[in-house]
């Protein structure tokens, strides 16, 4: 772990020491060389689960798909901020990309946390410099309320939490994740025990997010700029996955009943956010409807507790990160070059720029869980256990599917197709420095098609 | 020919087929006779000023070969051969490469120990060690597997008779 943090760390003084003119540059070499290392951790020969461990960080085959992913998303964070950033000042620019880095630092601690505690922490430190990229270098006005929204609910549901957690502390007398793992299940006699089965859970439910409480995520994802949407869609959403399926693998079938009604909700929510994203005006709200939609199929997956359905968690939460930040970032390329994002101004890009248009069109399929892509693997995997779990469940599982695959569609068309919007008359051509972005996001996606026993988790 | 150009090269000519060609934003001043004023406030298409009150200028017109990653053309052409160099020669080729070459290792033995009880490790090697062991005994006619997992002839068993 260490050569991964430790190289993290040094991307401090890199970036307040490097002459402005080349601070991008050694930014984005760093940082690649720090996803290319992050890769040495997929190597898990140790018999236990557990493998480059002290006493404090380890990784198994749940974290480390994450870890990678979030290793990978810091160049592609800062190949996407270099064009919007670069009117900025050079100790704005620096600032903001200390930002990124403490970010990406907090997030590799939290999914190496052996232990509980030390995640709960990274968990809510990673709230604050995505508050301050929100509200700091957010367009719009909105970004206050999104950023109180944002940080309320996520603490609201982790205070619960941390009560929680000190409870489970006095009762195992650890929160060692390696540990808990064999402990047995409490039985949940009273109704502090349920409540308490719920205080665990809900502040991951509150991140993933659940359809009830899932307000947050609109509004953070579309007033974020680029790298706050493609951090906050890509790894943050999985920080609440990731906790989840650690919890709850102590809070066992006693909690059948307690499970039902979230169950239910993720299942309903996947419809109705599907929905909500087929009348979309907002391009960026579009993504981030889909976002939740996506993530209530892997709630519903954690929730039901089987070893597929865990599995199909771990690869959905994967490959739907590479796709939306895929789409974040393609949502950009339009609203750098129009500073709007509604859907009906930037018709028919394809006859203006047609090679963006190829890369809308893969990361739309991407979304829509094209097969052999592992969106479709995940899902199906997912929808497969749910059905085994009840039967009833292939109805809203298979009408969420539908409703995916539509508003995907619907998308591509709304931006590609169709008659070119009169009002546009000027539009950039694309950078290199775009495509570059768009092939490091769906090129692993394929590869990871070839190879999934690295996102297979421990379970299968 | 123009409206290839207006397609091609938008940031050439900001105006359509009939109105003034060759009307660029390269002074600081805005185009005079601006026909394709937007009728929707927001866009910001040739002739918008930034915050500072200057046109907005495409960074294509300075260097016809950017990159999209710097204004300097010399910096811009490092960092896209920077980028690209560690994003895909280095990381996706050499580190995708290193990935496909790991071990056998596979998942190992989770938190489902007590009620699963999964192997761990060379899940790879057990298929193809299966496959090979199926192929062998077909080509050689005999079972491919037996019912027992002991051979029965080698267990002894107390007689019934006896008491402890």
């Amino acid at each position: 772990m260490l050569k991964i943090l430790i190289p993290t760390l040094m991307l401090f003084p890199t970036t307040w020491i490097t002459t402005p003119k080349w601070l991008w540059t050694t930014m984005t070499a760093q940082a690649l060389a720090i996803a290319t290392a992050s890769l040495t951790l997929l190597n898990w020969d140790s018999e236990t689960g557990w493998t480059s461990t002290n006493p404090y960080l380890g990784t198994d085959p749940l974290s480390t798909p994450l870890l990678v992913l979030t290793c990978w998303l810091l160049p592609l964070m800062i190949l996407a901020s270099q064009n919007h950033i670069s009117p900025e000042p050079i100790n704005r620019q620096r600032t903001y990309i200390t930002l990124l880095v403490s970010l990406q630092l907090f997030l590799i601690m939290a999914f190496g946390a052996t232990e509980i505690i030390l995640f709960y922490i990274m968990f809510e430190t990673t709230l604050i410099p995505t508050l301050i990229i929100i509200t700091r270098w957010g367009n719009q006005t909105e970004r206050l309320n999104a950023g109180t929204y944002f940080l309320f609910y996520t603490l609201a549901g982790s205070l619960p939490l941390l009560v929680a957690l000190l409870i489970l502390q006095k009762e195992m007398g650890s929160l060692s994740m390696l540990i808990i793992q064999y402990m047995q299940p409490a039985p949940l006699c009273t109704w502090a025990d349920k409540i308490w089965w719920a205080a665990c859970l809900i502040a991951f439910l509150v991140k993933m997010p659940l359809y009830g409480v899932h307000l947050w995520l609109p509004k953070a994802h579309v007033e974020a700029p680029v790298a706050g949407s493609m951090v906050l869609a890509a790894v943050l959403l999985k920080l609440g996955g990731y906790g989840m399926m650690r919890m709850i693998i102590m809070l066992e079938p006693a909690s059948k009943n307690l499970a039902y009604p979230f169950i239910i909700l993720a299942l309903w929510g996947i419809i109705m956010t599907g929905s909500i994203c087929l009348r979309q005006t907002d391009l960026k709200s579009l993504i981030a409807y889909s976002s939740v939609s996506h993530m209530g199929l892997v709630v519903a997956g954690i929730l039901i507790q089987t070893p597929w359905s865990f599995t199909g968690a771990i690869i959905l939460m994967i490959a739907h990160g590479l796709a939306s930040s895929a789409l974040f970032c393609l949502a950009n390329t339009n609203y750098e070059r129009l500073h709007s994002r509604t859907l009906l101004l930037a018709r028919g890009m394809q006859a203006i720029l047609p090679l963006m248009a190829a890369w809308w069109f893969i990361a739309n399929l991407a979304n829509l869980a094209l097969p052999p892509l592992p969106n479709l693997m995940g899902e199906l995997i997912i929808i497969t256990s749910m059905f085994n779990w009840s039967s009833w469940t292939i109805i809203l599982t298979g009408t969420g599917t539908l409703i995916t695959a539509s508003y995907s569609l619907y998308m591509y068309l709304m931006t590609q197709r169709g008659p070119v919007t009169t009002l546009i008359t000027a539009i950039e051509p694309s950078h290199t420095r775009e495509h570059l972005l768009m092939a490091l996001h769906l090129i692993p996606i394929i590869m990871l098609t070839l190879k999934p026993e690295l996102m297979w988790g421990w379970c299968f | 020919m123009t409206s290839w150009l207006v397609r091609i090269l938008p940031a050439w000519s900001r105006v359509r087929l009939g109105s003034v060609p060759g009307a660029r934003f390269v002074s600081q001043t805005p185009s005079p006779g601006a026909t394709g004023s937007p009728a929707v406030s927001g866009l910001s298409p040739a002739g918008h000023n930034d915050a500072h009150g200057h046109v907005e200028v495409s960074l294509y017109e300075k260097n016809r070969d950017f990159h999209g990653f710097h204004k300097d053309p010399q910096v811009d052409v490092w960092n896209m051969k920077v980028a690209f160099f560690f994003g895909i020669s280095v990381a996706i080729v050499i580190g995708g490469t290193f990935v496909h070459y790991l071990p056998d290792h596979g998942a190992s033995i989770g938190p489902f120990v007590l009620t699963c009880m999964k192997s761990s490790g060379m899940r790879q090697w057990a298929r193809r060690e299966a496959e090979r062991l199926i192929k062998e005994r077909e080509a050689k006619g005999i079972a491919i597997l037996d019912g027992n997992y002991y051979d029965p002839s080698k267990i002894i068993l107390p007689s019934a008779g006896e008491e402890k």
